[in-house]
């Protein structure tokens, strides 16, 4: 009876937004505006039936109706009520649909902000937003099913993933993610809506932005969250390894940031406006691309437990949305016009246009190295990979040189810079960045990467602090987007440069230790105390414990484990960190034997690990000062040289 | 028309699709084991179940099907009827081995009394056999072929089907 309704539901979602698509497209091409009404409805109801969906999924969940063939995959009667909550996302099926609740937020939530307004790009948009829902009610309806009937229902099921009731951050995780691609579809639509009406005119920029910002929001912090998840479980004491899933995540980011650079600039000068609009594309395409990398099992990946037989159906949508967007573009770009110019490359403008080179480059970079083994195989049938040292050889000095320009940027003024301003933006801060780099060599840092890392991040720093305060009080009430903005900024500037020191100045050891036997790293002296076997119902644990201390001081007890869980081939080890603000102490075990009380053990000292977490959220709440509308009067195209003017936005 | 951006995203989009759909299917996980090809490595184990000293040495002149498994393990409560149905329908031609990784006697046995069994079982109590043979996880299984080369490694929960195309490679 539940698996009905869910399948009547979702048939239900395919019509609708099938439906709604077709008429908003008609009512765009007759300028009708009943027609907008009524794709407006269309677009509620989609949204409508995926909440109810969501709403008969959750309670099959919790009343544990094993006849519903997603509870029968991943329900439980063992676990937790909250491990069953947030079951909805631990497999294909129920994270589809979970995408599909997202979308319907996201659609009914723009469509609603956008009452009254923009009526001649709006039903492109929603025809747009409603044709993406089609495709994934389509994919609910039949390839990933979680509402499929199981004629003679067991008593119980075998609960979710055992990887997501392994650590908190794995929950938190997947909904960040889905946050930030599903909300990439708004924009997507913004943008298409402008290519077909043929015009993108300045009241339709803040829209179009702000669709942007709010996904990028939620990506940025939930590829933190990802960094994390893997640093405080998968044990070998990093937390980036340029796996393809976490590529997948970083590539919509890249194009994403690069466009909301550049849409600063087509709201300045009106110029770039086809290229804003092609990165806004590129973003959407590459969140599917990204969900292809991770739900086709094609690519080798930490993240292989996702893997699913939908990867084809997503390739082919892949496909059709690329083939729509470059048909598009090529069609109409030309009929967005710039209506102004860049005077000089010496100019904020002109560093504008150097970062979007630098994000496109990276983007590039990052989408060969994580394509090149498909690449290797479909030529040469060979198994190859590109591994670190190319990410790390191509990413580091592209990721350098963005964190100069974080500096350089908004020290220059709009339109032309005179070589005594050009001279004078770069020469006083760099006293800040040459003070850090030598703080930086006094404790230890080496790596000339490093040091120039510390150099450009004083700089910037600097630049950023004195752009953050200028105008005091007056830069909250009248500048709020500039300030979120430069929060954004001092947010990344501490996020490279702890990316820099904790990469380049961690040390580590391995011990063999027998009960009551200590080792020293660094200022602590690791003791171990014992070796315990824990049995949980869903996992086996051997837990190793140890003191540490610091000058004969007790600091903390830390539990390295490694877990067994029954569904799974291979042990999970768990490690333990001791975090502060300057250093993270991390214990990860190679091997134990509770038998004879021996722990092989890793131990890692790494600098500045915390500050990574702490600057990305602080990047997210800076978006989120900068997404908060201000009450001013529409923007009016004019060229001038109010810092603190609502436009006046940083690099 | 902007022939520009048409000649460029077509060219960047085809490649990029090509090379997706190409790669549909493969599996990037699988590799095979550096011991195919490779005489089994010798071990002798006493069976749990039947008691028999089991010899791979002198198992030759029938397809060995060896497979590593576990009580902890519930791939290996999937496999277990597969292996025990084929054993029994085709157990004179070919010896089936169980090696049981990582775990106790006691447990062994009360899962082979409520489940089954048709062929020996072996304790390998500190996994040295385990080791020999580079298994990762269980469970895994290995064809032998009557002169005692490994011909085929499969890992994951056993088929029916998978184990009949794997036997053919053993009696070639």
């Amino acid at each position: 009876m539940t698996a009905t309704l869910g399948r009547f539901l979702i048939l239900a979602s395919v019509f609708v937004s099938a439906a709604g698509s077709m008429v908003a497209f008609a009512a765009g091409r007759k300028r009708s505006l009943d027609g907008l009404k009524m794709a407006r409805r269309f677009a509620y109801g989609f949204a409508a039936l995926m909440v109810l969906a969501t709403i008969v999924m959750e309670f099959a969940l919790l009343t544990h109706d094993f006849s519903v063939g997603y509870v029968a995959q991943v329900g439980s009667r063992e676990v937790p009520t909250w491990v069953t909550i947030v079951s909805l996302w631990s497999s294909l099926e129920g994270s589809i649909l979970f995408w599909g609740l997202v979308m319907g937020f996201y659609i009914a939530g723009a469509t609603w902000l956008t009452r009254g307004q923009h009526e001649e790009y709006m039903p492109f948009a929603i025809g747009t937003w409603l044709a993406c829902a089609t495709f994934f009610s389509f994919l609910i309806a039949g390839p990933a099913n979680p509402f499929l009937s199981i004629p003679n229902p067991q008593p119980d099921g075998p609960g979710p993933n055992p990887l997501l009731q392994n650590h908190l951050l794995m929950i938190i995780h997947p909904p960040f993610l889905y946050l930030g691609y599903v909300g990439m579809t708004i924009p997507f639509g913004f943008a298409c809506a402008a290519l077909l009406r043929g015009r993108l005119g300045h009241s339709f920029l803040r829209p179009l932005r702000s669709a942007l910002l709010l996904p990028w929001i939620f990506l940025t912090i939930a590829i933190m969250l990802g960094g994390w998840w893997a640093y405080e479980v998968l044990g070998w004491g990093g937390y980036w390894a340029w796996d393809p899933v976490e590529n997948a995540s970083l590539l919509p980011w890249l194009t994403a940031t690069a466009a909301l650079h550049s849409a600063i600039v087509m709201e300045r000068r009106g110029v770039l406006k086809g290229w804003t609009v092609t990165l806004v594309q590129a973003s959407f395409l590459l969140t599917i691309l990204g969900t292809f990398m991770t739900r086709s099992g094609v690519f080798n990946s930490v993240h292989s437990f996702t893997q699913s037989s939908i990867g084809p159906t997503i390739l082919v949508f892949f496909s059709a949305a690329l083939l729509f967007t470059v048909v598009l573009l090529a069609l109409r770009v030309d009929s967005l016009e710039s209506e102004g110019k860049i005077d000089s490359a010496v100019s904020r403008e002109g560093m504008f246009l150097v970062n979007n080179l630098f994000f496109v480059l990276l983007t590039f970079t990052v989408l060969i190295g994580t394509c090149f083994p498909l690449i290797v195989e479909a030529v040469k049938g060979k198994q190859m990979s590109v591994g670190r040292p190319y990410f790390d050889s191509m990413v580091v000095p592209i990721g350098t040189a963005l964190l100069f320009l974080i500096g350089v940027g908004p020290a220059l003024p709009w339109g032309r810079a005179t070589k005594q301003q050009a001279l004078r933006s770069l020469s006083l801060p760099f006293v800040s960045g040459v003070v850090v780099a030598t703080i930086g060599y006094a404790a230890g840092a080496r790596n000339p990467w490093t040091l120039l890392t510390l150099l450009f991040g004083g700089y910037a720093g600097w630049v950023t602090l004195v752009e953050m305060w200028r105008g005091g009080t007056k830069t909250l009430r009248r500048g709020r987007r500039r300030f979120g903005s430069y929060v954004v900024h001092a947010g990344a500037v501490i996020v490279l440069v702890s990316i820099a020191v904790s990469s380049t100045m961690r040390t580590s050891k391995e011990v063999r230790l027998t009960r009551g036997e200590a080792a020293n790293i660094g200022p602590y002296t690791v003791t171990f105390l014992v070796a315990e076997e824990r049995t949980e119902p869903h996992r086996q644990s051997t837990i190793a414990r140890f003191a540490v201390t610091s000058n004969g001081k007790a600091v903390t007890t830390l539990e390295p484990r490694m877990n067994q869980y029954a569904m799974m081939r291979e042990p999970i080890g768990t490690p333990d960190v001791h975090s502060t603000l300057t250093r993270d102490l991390y214990l990860s075990i190679m091997n134990i034997d509770p038998n004879s009380q021996t722990v092989g053990l890793m131990m890692i000292i790494t600098p500045m690990v915390s500050w990574i977490w702490i600057a990305v959220l602080m990047m997210g709440v800076g978006g989120l000062i900068a997404l908060i509308p201000v009450r001013t009067p529409s923007l009016v195209l004019r060229e001038v040289k109010d810092p603190l003017g609502e436009d006046a936005i940083p690099v | 028309m902007n022939r520009t951006v048409l000649i460029v995203g077509s060219a960047i989009g085809l490649a990029l699709v090509a090379v997706l759909f190409l790669s549909l299917g493969n599996d990037p996980s699988h590799i095979d084991s550096p011991l195919i090809g490779r005489p089994a490595p010798p071990f002798a184990l006493k069976a749990i179940n039947t008691g028999e000293m089991i010899d791979i040495a002198r198992l030759r002149g029938k397809p060995v099907i060896l497979n590593f498994w576990a009580t902890w393990c519930v791939p290996c409560y999937q496999e277990h009827p597969v292996l025990v149905e084929n054993a029994q329908r085709i157990g004179s031609n070919v010896q089936f081995v169980g090696v049981v990784f990582n775990d106790s006697e006691d447990k062994i046995n009360a899962f082979l009394r409520q489940r089954g069994s048709a062929y020996p079982t072996l304790l390998d109590e500190q996994g040295k056999t385990a080791i020999a043979y580079g298994v990762g996880g269980v469970p895994e299984t290995y064809f032998i072929n009557p002169k005692g080369v490994i011909v085929a490694k499969f890992a994951g929960p056993m088929t029916t089907e998978v184990l009949q195309a794997n036997l053919s490679k053993a009696m070639q």
